[in-house]
């Protein structure tokens, strides 16, 4: 009975104490960013950006997987009466328009803005800086499709050959899969492209919820062509020496995206944070471009040669946010509609 | 004498309110979320579940696939009954004891095992690769229809097999034995005499599955994909978590408790026709030995069996400790995934979150055990040494039962936009949450026995002079320990695996091993999931043990 007692007590003491063991981790508090999975999970350039800024500046930050892009968003704006973050790390032109709406961030007119192209400045106000931009595209497996039957437009991989050869990415959830559904907008018009997507419903292996999970797949061996970037290529050269996933270039023209950092309005370490974000706009742009297989927007920043397996496109693709604030919602119920029947 | 029953009366206060608090607040606010819009009530949302064409079709598909799924758990489940209730065989007991793994299971561990298992890269095709010298990966089951069906089928054939084969052991075979003298052919007999009997409990079963199918999260979200294959609870966690809109996501929760309901009424009608059925000459006493050919088909069907459930935790075991360098080549015995579990090695943010997942599910799940026994301990006293109500008190305890656990941690979401949440907040909102799923079962498991409990022990000690609060710490639970633990062990395992409430209520600062295992899974981190993987099937391994253990000795 004593002996019962004992564990008893010790059970409950425990589970009395067990959130200060975590609270006393937490005592010196970070600089919390959030991003999304690919940025901070296995292939991300997460990890080595942290490192060099809290080696340059002695500030502690904790970066967070906050799921796909959208799901980061959502997240975001949902905690927004009891705010968690500071910084947001890869919020994309496409789906800016709900930041904007729920007036997350607070402008900040970084110096280093002088030094970015005008042409990726996507907001105006500087709510959201440009800190990488790149354009949309499918990959082959060189080793399962022999070139000569590789894909040369978005039309091409309705063709039978691909059936169950093709991972997509859903809009509604990921800010990829996003940017796909405007290319096919661009491309078919807004009268053609829930045809595509009808067809494809039959031919993708499956439609997942965020990049990582399509990409990861892809790798595994699951399916010979997927939806991510033209710069991915760079990403198997650099750190794995290979050239055998190739981005495929269709005459067409390929949807561009510029992925923005923001400071939450809410923040209470805006300088910190700025700090931060000064860091992923000058140091951090070649770690960025080259685990994120993106382009860096910082015009000073000197590219490895392995940015030659990135193929560019003749013709670059972009709807204006008002265009998009305006029509997603009815876009994305009618692609739910379609692609659900 | 009325001194005890009030002291009993009292007992119950506390865990009715902390029950109407934890397990009917966030289901109000639910319901309020789905029925009011600025204000005022409008039943147009949870109607449009109903009349909106993309909703009607996931309502459909999952009806459709829950359908499909205890379809084919019928069918691979009733053969194995009929062959535990008919025949004594060896191995016999393993399949016994193997059926019990889905009730010991978390849902996210059976996806991984599926995964690793039947996957094009898993070990099943690369074994069939190797034996017949082939190309490519034979056997093409992941992310279609057929996984979805497929997965549930192994998770929840064993559900079938075990409950019709008690029933069906237990029927007195005098009635059969009388028939045929009477002249019944054989056929007429399991006819018109067995099934009949029988139907109860294939009713039961199957009714049980079809609610698990219902309900299904994990298997769906990792399986499916797309808006063809999205069932209700998942369109509630797109909704709540991706699209920020928390009040389209609680009206399909009211359409989805409205029909958890009907198919909860339907189960616990038929389950009570299955216990009211006695006998008095149970088949256990009649067992044959079988013929050659049947022979041959139990073991081809043990067989099968012992591949179909142990081998994808097999998988998950032995790829947890091999790496491949390249894809070519062959994989090599490693512990690096445990190193960087343990914070060893360096590792990508999602395996370093490992090891706090690790404390963080233990102690969860060591407070939910600890609340959950209490709450159930003491209401359980109160419903069975009380004359009025006590039935009503009953349903009240088992009502989370009848909520998906989706569902329920959006109520929680529901609250916590209510409250300023600190980091303490965080956990306390989880280990509720977990308390509310647990709490049915350990209801389940203490209230009968305190029921067989004689209350002339309660006499006597009343008698030498004992007041009721004595009785009670000094009589009744000692009495009742090794109950106790069993329920706390279970409680302990259900927090351990859950995946679906934690999963919509998961901050970024507190993350549980389900959860990891989640995202290491989506970011095609197997090997990492497998380490988790494992962990989980040694903490289930064990609690299921200690559990037979606490059971065996009372």
């Amino acid at each position: 009975m004593k002996k019962h007692q004992f564990v008893t007590v010790v059970c409950i003491l425990l589970t009395i104490a067990f959130p200060l063991f975590s609270m006393g981790s937490t005592k010196e508090q970070p600089l919390v960013v959030y991003a999304y999975d690919s940025f901070s999970g296995d292939w991300g350039p997460g990890g080595e950006i942290l490192a060099a800024f809290e080696a340059t500046y002695q500030i502690p930050v904790s970066i967070i997987s906050a799921g796909d892009g959208l799901e980061m968003l959502s997240k975001a704006i949902a905690e927004q009466d009891r705010p968690y973050a500071d910084v947001i790390v890869g919020i994309s032109d496409e789906m800016a328009s709900r930041a904007y709406k729920a007036d997350l961030f607070e402008p900040y007119h970084s110096p280093l803005l002088g030094e970015i192209p005008s042409f990726l400045h996507f907001d105006s106000q500087d709510r959201l800086l440009p800190f990488d931009y790149g354009n949309f595209a499918f990959i082959v497996d060189s080793e399962a499709i022999p070139e000569e039957y590789w894909p040369k437009s978005l039309a091409d991989l309705t063709q039978e050959q691909f059936k169950k050869k093709v991972i997509l990415i859903d809009p509604r959830t990921s800010s990829v899969g996003l940017g796909l559904l405007l290319w096919t907008i661009q491309v078919f018009g807004e009268e053609g492209y829930l045809a595509w997507w009808e067809v494809m419903k039959e031919q993708a292996l499956t439609i997942t919820d965020g990049w990582s999970s399509a990409y990861g797949l892809f790798t595994e061996g699951e399916a010979p062509l997927v939806l991510s970037y033209t710069t991915s290529p760079v990403y198997h050269y650099t750190y794995e020496n290979s050239t055998r996933y190739e981005a495929l270039i269709f005459d067409e023209g390929h949807q561009a995206t510029i992925e923005g950092v923001g400071i939450l309005r809410s923040s209470k370490r805006k300088e910190e944070a700025k700090l931060f974000v000064d860091f992923l706009l000058s140091e951090a742009q070649l770690p960025i471009a080259l685990a994120n297989s993106m382009y860096p927007t910082n015009m000073n920043t000197v590219l490895t040669e392995a940015f030659a397996y990135a193929p560019k496109p003749e013709i670059s693709l972009r709807i204006e946010s008002e265009v998009i604030e305006a029509k997603l919602d009815r876009w994305l119920h009618d692609w739910t509609e379609v692609m659900s029947r | 004498m009325s001194d005890y029953r009030r002291f009993y009366r009292q007992r119950s206060v506390a865990p009715i309110l902390i029950l109407f608090s934890l397990f009917a607040l966030p289901v109000a606010l639910t319901i309020q979320s789905g029925l009011w819009e600025e204000g005022a009530f409008t039943i147009d949302r949870v109607a449009s579940t109903f009349t909106d064409s993309y909703t009607r079709r996931i309502l459909f598909f999952t009806l459709n696939q829950a359908l499909f799924s205890t379809l084919a758990s019928l069918l691979l489940g009733l053969p194995g009954a009929y062959i535990l209730a008919t025949y004594s065989f060896r191995g016999k007991k393993l399949i016994k004891t193997l059926a019990t793994i889905p009730f010991v299971l978390p849902s996210i561990l059976v996806v991984l095992g599926f995964v690793i298992f039947f996957g094009n890269n898993g070990s099943l095709n690369t074994v069939l690769m190797k034996v017949f010298a082939l190309e490519e990966p034979p056997l093409k089951i992941l992310y279609s229809y057929g996984a979805i069906i497929l997965a549930h089928t192994f998770f929840n054939f064993p559900i079938i097999m075990s409950i019709v084969s008690t029933a069906w052991e237990e029927l007195d075979t005098n009635l059969e034995a009388a028939a045929a003298t009477l002249g019944s052919s054989k056929n007429k007999v399991f006819r018109t005499i067995t099934f009949p009997r029988l139907l109860p409990a294939i009713v039961t079963s199957a009714t049980l599955v079809f609610l698990f199918c219902f309900n299904s999260f994990a298997i769906i979200l990792v399986l499916g994909g797309g808006p063809q294959f999205t069932t209700l609870e998942v369109e509630i966690y797109r909704q709540v978590r991706m699209m920020g809109n928390p009040s389209g996501a609680s009206a399909l929760a009211i359409a989805s408790m409205l029909i958890n309901g009907i198919l909860f009424l339907v189960y616990s009608m038929s389950q009570r026709k299955l216990t009211i059925s006695e006998s008095t000459n149970p088949r256990v006493f009649e067992i044959r030995r079988p013929s050659p050919i049947t022979k041959f088909f139990i073991i081809l069907y043990t067989f099968f069996t012992t591949l179909f459930l142990l081998g994808p935790i097999a998988s998950v075991l032995i790829r947890s400790f091999s790496k491949t360098i390249s894809r070519s080549a062959a994989p090599t015995l490693s512990f690096t995934w445990y190193r960087q579990l343990l914070g060893l090695e360096a590792s990508s943010s999602h395996m370093s979150s490992g090891l706090s997942a690790l404390i963080n599910s233990t102690l969860i799940a060591l407070a939910v055990s600890i609340l959950t026994v209490t709450l159930a301990l003491l209401l359980s006293v109160s419903i069975a040494r009380r004359k009025k109500n006590s039935s009503f008190l009953e349903l009240f305890g088992m009502m989370p039962m009848m909520t998906s656990s989706v569902i329920i941690g959006l109520g929680y979401v529901l609250i916590a936009r209510y409250v300023r949440l600190s980091l303490l907040g965080s956990y306390a909102l989880i280990t509720l949450a977990h308390t509310v799923i647990a709490f049915p079962f350990a209801l389940r498991t203490i209230l009968p026995k305190v029921r067989s409990l004689s209350e002339t022990y309660l006499y006597a000690s009343y008698t030498l002079g004992s007041s009721p609060r004595k009785t009670f710490r000094r009589i009744e639970v000692p009495l009742l320990r090794k109950t106790l633990l069993t329920a706390g062990i279970f409680a302990f395992a259900l927090s351990l695996g859950e995946f679906n409430a934690t999963l919509i209520l998961s901050s970024s600062q507190v993350v549980t091993l389900p959860i990891v295992m989640y995202r290491l899974i989506g970011s095609y981190n197997f090997q990492g999931a497998c380490a988790l993987g494992s962990i989980l099937i040694l903490a289930s391994g064990l609690t299921f043990f200690l559990g037979e253990v606490a059971k065996g000795d009372s």
